[in-house]
């Protein structure tokens, strides 16, 4: 999937409202991006495919046209990027890491293939969820993102959320988890990417998504953390992620999601949320970028509309705000 | 002038490894740009021979100029100023323009971080966030990194306090300065009591920044935090929320904010139920009405147990 930007922008402000979602130009929008290998962008983005390719086929699930892209490729592709360690990197030739790990598993389960790779790669699932247990400090309970040692609220999230997915979170220390998580809280309600970190609402649904995959979110101050998560919202109704920053489209998911988890989705005014999404769109080319205006790309383009099917836009599959992938696949991988 | 490596002597002895394209679409001839393809060829090779030297740290730095996300090769550069032991001195002054050209790159300050942490010591970064501060000054990874810094070196100092009022006075709405704040002042406590002497000086400065721009959430942030942290009850902020937000005067209110705790002041206040009401439909109706939803919930626990109205 490439991470090529455009060609397309988003309408402009003043773009009537009363706009739809346009789901055809949105399909071929994504159907396009794997046609651009011509662009130096597509390689420049390289260490990113990985990630586009599960926000490209989450978009397309949750539009309902789950076989847009062709499944087979998908799979031979990740395959290319596994390492012996379990660990995927963004592309063939490129370095394990957490990221590109946790995405790949996210494709596996929406694809519904966890059977398919372990046919062709015997006890791949294990040898995946044993990467991502290597990955923890068992001191800290926190999470590198790879063998080098960075460490991020980020990772720590994603692998909750493959190992869960994979049925094996039994391979971490979830308590040390829930612990480290809880020390990056601050003051204003919110978290960030480590203890004293300021709270960013990327930041935020890494946390929430994390303790609610634990069954933890007793620990979180939610009159609190749900007020700085609606004071978000701007008066053209989209989403910031800090306080005094500008509006963007991703924050429609983190903000959102993180709300959805704390049952206070109602707290913010979804209609004008809605309105300033549509507005983000390409209406000719497809696509949706960071705010009207802007170039589109398909990072935007999936949490826009995931954002969209958290407000029950009609016509969207149901996304899991804890997981950013459709409800149905999750139900599957869950049990629940 | 792109480097052409096919056409130096230097690297004559390097069979550069083509693209291995494990897509869904075969790869065809494509118009991959030149230059960077054959960089990365020779980067590919150079990488399973594992070769440790000073051309392939020269390899590195033009790749990364050219593509700076491509956190393999930071991964391999590293390696390589490890094994050959480089002059870790040199490395920063590459990276100080190197990280100015590319605000937003992410493995740049790992990068940084683990050099400096080798070399043990902080000296020349201060000027340099400060330059990098310039740019964007509430760029997520130069903050954390100016954490990260205090941290490593223990700079909890009087230095490091006046630097961050200076960048809260260049801009009060810069919310990384006012969370840089805390972890100075709060956040190396963990959970100790703080001095009297200190949650005064707090409570006064988060005042007189609100004092100047009686909209900026930050200091109001803040200054709700130091009253919770220091175990005071909100009502302690009535007369100076009352500059701001006074019921009597409902179309004189010069901050929502101020409303909101005048809300939840007095819903803590058994007589004063109406009054709370009052300022949640202020809010809700004319001074925060994107958030109706949000205030007419806190409207609704008025009238359920005392538990559930403790908001702030």
């Amino acid at each position: 999937m490439s991470l090529v930007s455009g060609p397309g922008r988003a309408g402009m402000a003043d773009t009537p409202v009363e706009l739809q979602l346009f789901v055809d130009k949105h399909v071929r929008y994504i159907q396009s991006l794997d046609t651009r290998k011509d662009e130096l962008e597509y390689w420049l983005t390289e260490h990113l495919r990985l990630n586009g390719l599960y926000w490209g086929i989450t978009a397309l699930h949750l539009l309902g046209q789950p076989d847009a892209l062709p499944r087979q490729g998908i799979i031979d592709f990740l395959l290319s990027c596994l390492h012996g360690n379990g660990g995927f990197g963004a592309a063939p030739g490129h370095d394990a890491h957490m990221l590109y790990t946790v995405s790949a598993v996210q494709i596996l389960a929406t694809l519904d293939a966890f059977d398919e790779f372990e046919e062709r790669i015997k006890g791949g699932r294990k040898r995946i969820g044993q990467y991502i247990a290597d990955l923890q400090d068992r001191e800290t309970g926190t999470f590198a993102g790879d063998e080098w040692g960075e460490r991020d609220t980020r990772f720590l999230y994603g692998a909750l959320n493959a190992l869960s997915l994979m049925g094996l979170l039994h391979l971490v220390d979830v308590e040390k988890a829930v612990e480290h998580v809880h020390s990056c809280a601050n003051f204003d309600g919110g978290y960030g990417t480590r203890p004293g970190s300021e709270s960013h609402a990327g930041q935020v649904f890494t946390c929430v998504g994390a303790l609610t995959i634990a069954g933890r979110l007793d620990l979180v101050d939610q009159a609190k953390l749900g007020a700085w998560l609606s004071e978000r919202q701007l008066k053209n109704g989209g989403l910031n992620g800090r306080p005094e920053k500008k509006e963007d489209v991703c924050y429609s998911w983190w903000v959102m999601s993180s709300l959805a988890m704390l049952n206070k989705l109602h707290w913010i005014d979804g209609e004008k949320l809605t309105a300033f999404i549509l507005q983000c769109q390409d209406p000719e080319g497809g696509g949706l970028a960071d705010r009207p205006g802007d170039m589109v790309d398909v990072f935007h383009t999936v949490f826009g509309i995931a954002g969209l099917s958290l407000l029950k836009y009609p016509g969207l599959q149901e996304v899991d705000p804890v997981y950013c992938m459709p409800r149905a696949v999750t139900k599957r991988c869950l049990g629940k | 002038m792109p480097i052409l490596y096919g056409a130096n002597p230097t690297w004559a002895d390097v069979t550069p490894v083509p693209q291995e394209d494990g897509g869904p679409h075969p790869l065809a001839a494509i118009a991959y740009a030149e230059e960077y393809s054959e960089a990365m060829g020779y980067l590919r090779a150079v990488m399973a021979a594992n070769e440790y030297s000073q051309r392939v740290l020269g390899l590195t730095e033009h790749i990364i100029s050219l593509n700076p996300a491509h956190y393999t090769v930071w991964l391999y550069r590293a390696k390589v100023l490890d094994q050959i032991g480089a002059n870790l001195a040199d490395e920063i002054s590459w990276l100080n323009p190197t990280a100015l050209q590319h605000l937003k790159n992410y493995q740049i300050w790992h990068h940084r971080q683990t050099i400096i942490d080798k070399l043990g010591s902080p000296e020349g970064e201060g000027p340099f966030i400060s330059t990098m501060l310039e740019q964007d000054s509430k760029n997520y990874h130069v903050w954390s990194y100016r954490q990260w810094l205090v941290k490593r070196f223990d700079l909890f100092d009087e230095a490091e306090l006046a630097w961050t009022e200076s960048m809260i006075e260049a801009d009060a709405r810069n919310n990384s300065a006012w969370n840089h704040r805390w972890f100075l002042v709060v956040g190396r406590k963990g959970g100790q009591a703080l001095e009297e002497s200190i949650v005064d000086r707090e409570i006064q400065y988060a005042k007189a920044a609100i004092r100047k721009a009686p909209q900026n959430q930050s200091p109001w942030n803040y200054l709700g935090g130091v009253v919770r942290r220091a175990q005071l009850p909100a009502s302690s902020l009535k007369d100076f929320v009352l500059e701001f937000a006074d019921l009597d005067e409902p179309d004189k209110v010069f901050s929502s904010h101020a409303l909101d705790l005048l809300a939840d002041i007095y819903t803590q206040d058994e007589d004063k139920k109406d009054e709370a009401r009052k300022a949640l439909d202020l809010l809700a109706v004319k001074y925060d009405p994107i958030r109706a939803h949000y205030w007419n919930y806190r409207k609704g626990l008025l009238d359920s147990s005392p538990a559930a109205q403790q908001i702030a």
